[in-house]
């Protein structure tokens, strides 16, 4: 096993929002970003459990999460897992960026930040993949 | 998360701290709604954010374009570092009335009544 693995096993309730911060923001420091990265990293996460709690569960507070943050040999590996209703794979990125319509905006963000992101559906649920490579300087 | 409100001449500034993210949106855009028919400038003050998701980009967005329609002036005043990268990421910064202070944020209010009830 290389680097540190954090695992939440938590319910689809916005109050535990704040703890995966905490925890994401340690652990990317540990791994090696900086403030800013940090904070980029910490915001992907937070839209890709917001857009479960939102979407696959429609707001429920009560449905299982389990998130694994894991570090690798060369930057951070995210798996999620949730029981919610299926992801509609077409609308992800849909809206544009920089208009002034509201929605949207969180599948942009995950994008943008991470370097590799995919979305499954599996037979136990939804699952999100998505990595970011610590890129050393030389 | 704490709101709090108040009124200087005709504006009205809504200062912000904690975090705002999709457990905490909601209470700042009922706020917001709530103060937009009530002045002729609102001012929302976002130094003391620690934290802001796309949920409460989407609050603003939402704000501003409902004051647009009431012709209001949305500003918003004193973002943070923090802030800003999530302005950038979502590409939201051409959108909005964005300025450095509160004074500048007022600089198109008419002044302040004086002597009134002396």
């Amino acid at each position: 096993m290389t680097g540190l693995l954090v695992k939440f096993a938590m319910a689809s309730d916005t109050r535990y929002l704040p703890v995966v911060r905490g925890a994401v923001g340690a652990l990317t420091a540990a791994i090696g970003w900086d403030e800013a990265e940090c904070r980029a990293i910490v915001l992907a996460l937070d839209e890709a459990i917001a857009n479960v709690i939102r979407h696959a569960y429609g707001g429920r507070s009560d449905g299982p999460i389990e998130l694994e943050c894991r570090e690798s040999a060369d930057g951070l590996e995210v798996s999620m897992m949730d029981a919610g209703e299926a992801v509609d794979l077409s609308l992800i990125c849909a809206r544009e960026v920089g208009c002034d319509t509201p929605g949207g905006l969180g599948t942009h963000i995950i994008r943008d930040v991470m370097d590799s992101v995919s979305y499954q559906r599996t037979e136990s649920g939804n699952r999100f993949l998505a990595a970011k490579r610590l890129r050393k300087q030389a | 998360m704490k709101i709090s409100i108040r009124d200087v001449g005709r504006a009205r500034i809504v200062e912000v701290d904690g975090d705002v993210d999709l457990g905490t949106s909601g209470a700042l855009r009922r706020t917001l709604f709530a103060a937009l028919p009530e002045s002729s400038i609102l001012a929302l003050n976002l130094e003391a954010i620690r934290y802001i998701d796309s949920s409460g980009i989407a609050t603003l967005i939402e704000v501003l374009n409902d004051s647009k329609r009431l012709n209001k002036q949305f500003v918003l005043f004193g973002l943070s570092t923090a802030v800003e990268d999530v302005f950038r990421l979502t590409h939201v910064f051409r959108i909005f009335r964005i300025v450095r202070t509160e004074q500048e944020a007022l600089g198109d209010a008419p002044p302040p009544a004086v002597g009134r009830g002396v």
